[in-house]
């Protein structure tokens, strides 16, 4: 019978909180032999959210778009490399758009049954404690969410494997 | 990260007493460089006048919100200030501003920095807030008015 947990997807944003993310889901793949995915959301919401609101220009947009998007790359590589050094196999996808809708609508196209996101702020905002994207998620996706925490146990496992 | 993890005490200060664009700028980077933020002033006013040749970060309902990419941080950090009595900054509207948002990003970092913006383009949106905040008398004050007790 299968166990609880075949297939983890990691949230990667280029976060010190991410990485911790991204160290404890590959320890935790390996020990449970699970399909793992790492998955990055270039912010398009955002940038448009700032040119409405005229705290971009046009010119701006562009620009941060192209550095989203060679962060997507940057990122997913090196969680990549990461993986690749404890062999453990990781596929690697991103998403334009809105951050919580695209992870939602990810979990659900692959059928992931564990998201692993970084630590959550620890301060609650009197202002829509609800703003940060990947709480969000967290709340919206139909799957078991882990938060990672402790990113010097995080680093301890992944370099224990 | 959340905005509300970047604004400690030290990286707010009210009153300013700047009463002109530059000067108010240098005053928003001279808080950074008094809480050890930053070492070079000059490369974050190049970068931050570079941006506001483009077109003023000045907002309407008396919001600024001056931002730039620049190597001068390793990470994303802010600070705030607050001029009760307003600053002339070329705002859309043609208004003094008084809340001020100081936004600096390393070039590899435009993910946090999008968000920073995003979440104070959503905090603009409430009028009650900003106003609360531009009454504020002290750091402390602004501290509370972004944290729950």
């Amino acid at each position: 019978m299968a166990g609880p947990i075949n297939n983890i997807m990691v949230y990667i944003d280029g976060s010190e909180e991410s990485m911790a993310a991204a160290h404890y889901a590959i320890a935790l793949a390996s020990s449970t032999r699970s399909r793992l995915e790492a998955f990055y959301v270039i912010n398009t919401k955002a940038l448009n959210d700032l040119v409405k609101a005229r705290i971009f220009l046009q010119e701006e947009q562009l620009d941060y778009e192209h550095d989203l998007r060679e962060d997507a790359e940057r990122y997913l590589k090196h969680v990549g490399e990461l993986a690749q050094k404890k062999n453990v196999r990781i596929d690697a996808a991103k998403a334009v758009g809105n951050v919580h809708q695209e992870i939602v609508k990810r979990v659900k196209e692959r059928e992931i049954d564990l998201l692993v996101i970084g630590e959550l702020s620890h301060i609650r905002s009197r202002r829509d404690e609800f703003y940060d994207e990947t709480e969000r998620a967290m709340r919206a996706v139909s799957c078991s969410v882990l938060i990672v925490k402790d990113e010097d146990r995080a680093w301890e496992l992944y370099s224990g494997l | 990260m959340a905005l509300v993890d970047l604004i400690k005490k030290d990286v707010v200060k009210v009153p300013l007493v700047s009463q002109t664009k530059p000067e108010i700028i240098d005053e928003l980077i001279d808080i950074l460089y008094n809480a050890s933020r930053i070492k070079d002033r000059e490369d974050v006013r190049e970068a931050i006048n570079k941006r506001e040749e483009l077109g003023s970060t000045g907002l309407e309902f008396g919001i600024a919100v001056p931002h730039a990419k620049t190597n001068a941080v390793g990470t994303l950090t802010v600070a705030i200030g607050i001029s009760p009595a307003g600053v002339d900054f070329d705002a859309l509207d043609g208004k003094p501003s008084k809340l001020f948002f100081l936004i600096l990003a390393a070039p590899n970092q435009s993910g946090p920095h999008i968000e920073a913006l995003a979440e104070i383009a959503k905090l603009s949106k409430s009028r009650t807030f900003l106003t609360a905040l531009m009454n504020a008398k002290s750091a402390d004050e602004v501290l509370d008015l972004f944290r729950l007790d």
